[in-house]
């Protein structure tokens, strides 16, 4: 064998892909040839090294919850527009990648908030947005993933001193992605997960004595909206960067299903 | 469709979702792209699940996942930021050597990921689905749809690549 031919053969001797004569024929020059088996080990070096390093990515749970949302409805995949996802906003997502600078933001955001509603409001607004962009990050979203109320609910049994509500809101289009647990304000605290497109609902649910406020109270802050309100001895805030109507429908929705 | 059917697909098909992640996002090179792409590629997958034979279920994934990211590339190609990327940078990255020892892994892992980014896509590819994916080069073939012969040739002149990039001393006389 020239070594010409061998040069072009080692890749994929290299894979075992070689038809068992020509394979041996290499094998037999490389025995011989000083420079092919230096180059053969060179290209066995390179497919170590990518085999080594190159990163093998984990889907998101956003996206599995986005999958398992669409297999959920049946009709999903009749209609030809069905597999056309919705296009992506990119400002969320470029906030989500720049989420330490928009802790900073969204804290100075909140200073007005906190002119209007009161310093204690504030800080647990403060806590509750810098808690929801935290859960943005890779592999914090979920301690966790379960599409199914009955594995989320019992799961925080035990773990802190509340089991809050999970509905399955999935036919208002709110897919449950998981839970997990949070600090706010010291504590740990109940956070309840939904997804709609790919905007992430954080749901906070943790005890409280004053019952003074039944009503939601809303706010915007950075392209955030944070909804809060209490029931039956339990406090409840919610934040996304999904439109506000789309998260007011949710808070209705969760509210309704709860009672 | 029936509920058995997709119980069916959830079973074959979803327990490949990372790697049909992991290819979209070497061939986008972008997060949010890939998670759309894949989106687009589960349905799709879906939908034509009832021509799917047994065999390779990932490998019949991964093919829907390529087209499905390539569509995604042409349909978004105008408002892609994208950074060009040359051997000559790569080379100089990997020349600057750190001495400590999670530093230079870290350093390592960092140069040969930006080695491959820096690939052209039909090189980019094999690599992925060879040295990440582990496909058979018959399993490359269909994904890919071109013959094996050509599966060799871009793979051999991939790794070529690659090995002169990362400094491994591929240097060829002829």
């Amino acid at each position: 064998m020239r070594c010409s031919d061998c040069r072009e053969a080692l890749s994929s001797y290299l894979d075992d892909e070689l038809m068992s004569p020509e394979a041996q024929e290499v094998r037999e020059h490389l025995a011989t040839c000083a420079e092919c088996d230096r180059q053969h080990r060179v290209l066995a070096d390179t497919s170590l090294l990518l085999r080594e390093k190159l990163v093998r990515h984990q889907a998101p749970d956003v996206l599995k919850a986005r999958i398992r949302s669409a297999l959920a409805q049946p009709h999903a995949f009749d209609s030809p527009r069905a597999s056309r996802p919705i296009p992506v906003g990119r400002p969320p997502w470029l906030l989500f990648a720049a989420a330490g600078l928009v802790i900073a933001i969204g804290s100075s955001a909140l200073t007005f908030a906190a002119m209007r509603q009161g310093a204690s409001s504030h800080a647990v607004a403060a806590d509750v947005l810098a808690s929801h962009i935290r859960s943005l990050m890779p592999d914090h979203l979920t301690d966790i993933v379960s599409t199914n109320q009955h594995n989320v609910k019992p799961w925080f049994n035990g773990r802190i001193g509340l089991s809050p509500p999970v509905p399955n809101l999935d036919s208002a289009g709110f897919v449950l992605v998981g839970g997990r647990l949070d600090y706010i304000e010291g504590r740990s605290v109940a956070a309840v997960v939904y997804s709609r497109r790919q905007h992430v609902i954080n749901v906070y649910a943790w005890p409280t004595t004053d019952h003074a406020m039944a009503a939601t109270r809303a706010t915007n802050e950075r392209g955030y909206h944070l909804v809060q309100w209490r029931a039956d001895g339990v406090e409840y805030w919610v934040v996304s960067d999904l439109n506000a109507g789309e998260l007011d429908q949710f808070v209705r929705e969760f509210i309704a299903a709860s009672r | 469709m029936a509920q058995q059917d997709v119980d069916r697909f959830e079973r074959i098909i979803l327990p490949h979702l990372d790697d049909a992640y992991t290819l979209a996002r070497y061939l986008l090179r972008d997060e949010h792209d890939a998670q759309d792409a894949v989106q687009d590629a589960v349905l799709r997958a879906l939908r034509y699940f009832d021509s799917y034979r047994d065999g390779d279920a990932r490998a019949w994934l991964l093919a829907i996942v390529r087209n499905c990211s390539l569509t995604w590339q042409r349909g978004h190609s105008s408002d892609r930021f994208t950074v060009p990327f040359s051997d000559e940078v790569a080379a100089a990255v990997v020349e600057t050597r750190p001495t400590d020892a999670s530093a230079i892994e870290a350093s390592d892992r960092d140069a040969v990921n930006r080695a491959v980014a820096a690939l052209p896509a039909e090189f980019r590819e094999v690599i992925v689905l060879r040295e990440v994916e582990e496909l058979s080069y018959k399993e490359i073939s269909d994904v890919v749809g071109v013959p094996i012969g050509t599966v060799m040739s871009r793979l051999a002149r991939a790794r070529k690549r690659l090995a002169v990039t990362l400094g491994l001393g591929a240097q060829e006389a002829s």
